[in-house]
């Protein structure tokens, strides 16, 4: 009973740990410029506002980054699908030689210290003239999606059985056919969380995307580089326009994560 | 319509030879049962008909046309899994139409088969649901009867009825043999259940450790084993083969003589007698044999009693109403004519009848 009773304490203190700060930071958001700056801060908001926000939208710079956020996003959506779920399919219905290294191999590229990687990249995207361009930031991330992308939909596709297709081609399919009309339809709840957990990687990675743009930031690079000089509201504001997303979108798919993951780890 | 001929079939799976060099021919319209213990090869040699597997070596005919080399698509098969495989994103109608669709087959030739299909199975009325919505049984109709609204020359089935519990499977049983006489739709299908194959099959293909064992009509399979495998296999309590001395043309079971159908060179052999071939007596008989009883079990229809004769264990049934106990010693008399001789070293069957 003791046990049971740390085990709560300890979960309590991860939730808190986890919700205080994005209380905090969508409370001070949504207040005005004398709460921002108040101390002690209210546990609730004081001054409901939309000053704040207002505020960081018409900073200089803001929208283009979010628009440029978004195109990122939108292209690593596109190229972790496209790439990933064919991977996942191969991974999931044949077996070929070694079949289990790639899949080791998958997950060892999320190990690589992107630290490293990043100057060369840096230097080879300028060479290649995709420096400083939303495209060459949407590879990168890419990357870093892929692993997840292509575990996620294998255990997907896994979960579809073999026969479904099977009974396709028998009657009438050919692999193309079959797969577009009884593994897609099937698939596609659990696709769209792919896609939608790529979108959430890309939009909350930093680190490449600051040290391979210039003038075209992503939002996190943008807000980064714009912390040190900018005053306390921008910096809840940004914080608060970058949790959101990410929040509210891993809220939607979380079951597919989680059941997903589940087999992905058998 | 169509018959289905395969010819010396082999595959290996890595080191496993699933099927040694297997040939067999199903004629037009007629009922076979492929029956064997699991990784006998029946399943591997009923997916390299339809296409699904590929074989190392050998031929498969369906009618006139070899379609060795064709995907399942062109093959005009049509198959069901053991677990039913239906589409579960398709309603019921759509998933019986789904074949004709993909034939391109016009909006009055889809319906027609549709419900005549449906109306085989009798899932008329489930026509609008979703498989998520249908029991196990009701699912397996569907997977049927979306098999057979496509017309295919030849029917494949893979244990269609393993998957539904005991009651609603005999019940399927008689249902499909009905089905499959009316509709006189070419059919393989595979199980490992004897009744099963039994009470369908026009013939049976006894399959063992890749080969096919023996081929022949369900009766002939059970009172005619080509070996000890199959007339162990087949029947429940399976055959008892006893080891007997040879004698001449004659085989001994104690004071017991029986003749041989054909010369022996070794000084043994062995019988095979069903345990309901052997009359039981609680005084000895003309021939007959005594042998001690170890087990009485009253299974309804019949007991069967445990026997031991010398080391050997024998099974036999004997009415519910024979009064007997276990340590009681009973006289056996096997019936002359249901008789099965074979070679104690191969397990071979002596005669071909």
């Amino acid at each position: 009973m003791n046990l049971r009773l740390f085990y709560m304490f300890l979960a309590i203190v991860l939730v808190l740990w986890v919700l205080i700060p994005i209380f905090l930071i969508t409370t001070l958001a949504f207040s005005d410029r004398p709460s921002v700056f108040a101390w002690p801060k209210g546990l609730l908001p004081q001054q409901f506002s939309l000053e704040t926000l207002t505020f960081f939208f018409g900073v200089e710079g803001v929208w283009k980054a979010i628009r440029n956020s978004l195109t990122v996003a939108a292209m690593t959506l596109v190229f972790s699908v496209l790439l990933g779920a064919p991977a996942g399919y191969a991974l999931a219905r044949y077996r070929f030689a070694g079949a289990d290294a790639y899949r080791l191999l998958i997950l060892m590229t999320r190990a690589f210290p992107l630290a490293i990687l990043a100057i060369p990249l840096a230097v080879q995207f300028i060479q290649l003239g995709i420096y400083d361009t939303a495209f060459g930031v949407a590879l990168v991330h890419t990357a870093l999606a892929l692993p997840f992308a292509v575990l996620v939909t294998s255990s997907l596709f896994l979960g579809i059985p073999k026969e479904l297709e099977e009974a396709a081609w028998t009657l009438g399919c050919n692999r193309i056919q079959a797969f577009l009309r009884v593994v897609l339809p099937l698939a596609l709840p659990g696709l769209a969380a792919t896609a939608i957990f790529a979108f959430v990687i890309s939009w909350n990675e930093v680190f490449a995307a600051t040290l391979l743009t210039l003038r075209e930031r992503t939002l996190p690079a943008f807000l980064l580089t714009s912390l040190n000089d900018s005053p306390l509201p921008f910096r809840f504001a940004g914080g608060f326009f970058l949790i959101v997303p990410a929040l509210v979108f891993i809220f939607i798919i979380r079951r597919y994560l989680f059941t997903l993951w589940g087999i992905a780890n058998r | 319509m169509a018959s289905i001929r395969v010819e010396n079939i082999e595959k290996t799976f890595g080191k496993f030879k699933a099927l040694n060099g297997v040939s067999l021919e199903v004629r037009d319209q007629e009922f076979v049962v492929l029956l064997g213990p699991s990784g006998c090869g029946k399943t591997t040699l009923l997916r390299i008909i339809a296409g699904l597997e590929q074989a190392e070596k050998g031929r498969v005919w369906i009618g006139e046309r070899d379609v060795t080399e064709l995907p399942p698509r062109a093959r005009k098969i049509a198959m069901v899994f053991q677990n039913y495989a239906v589409f579960p994103h398709l309603t019921v109608l759509e998933n019986i139409a789904f074949g004709l669709r993909m034939q391109k087959a016009t909006p009055e030739k889809i319906r027609a088969n549709v419900e005549r299909a449906a109306a085989l199975m009798h899932i008329e009325n489930l026509l609008g649901r979703y498989p998520a919505q249908l029991s196990g049984g009701q699912r397996q109709r569907v997977a049927v009867a979306r098999a057979l609204a496509v017309e295919p020359e030849v029917l494949l089935m893979d244990e269609p009825l393993s998957n539904l519990d005991a009651l609603l499977r005999l019940e399927m049983r008689a249902e499909l043999k009905r089905l499959l006489a009316e509709s006189r739709t070419t059919t393989l299908y595979v199980t490992h259940d004897q009744v099963e194959a039994m009470s369908l099959a026009d013939r049976i293909a006894v399959m063992n450790t890749g080969y096919v064992v023996q081929y022949d009509e369900p009766m002939k399979i059970y009172q005619e084993p080509a070996n000890t495998f199959v007339g162990g296999f087949i029947g429940s309590p399976p055959m008892n083969f006893l080891k007997l001395p040879v004698e001449g043309k004659q085989a001994k079971i104690q004071s017991l003589t029986l003749d041989l159908p054909t010369a022996v060179s070794g000084p043994e052999v062995l019988l095979g007698v069903r345990p309901e071939d052997l009359e039981a007596f609680t005084m000895q008989q003309p021939q007959s044999f005594p042998a001690e009883v170890l087990v009485v079990e009253p299974l309804g229809p019949h007991l069967l009693l445990t026997l031991s004769f010398g080391q050997q264990h024998i099974k036999a049934t004997v009415p519910p109403d024979f009064e007997v106990k276990a340590g009681q010693t009973l006289w056996f008399k096997p019936q002359p004519d249901r008789l099965r001789w074979l070679d104690p070293g191969s397990g071979q069957a002596l005669t071909v009848r």
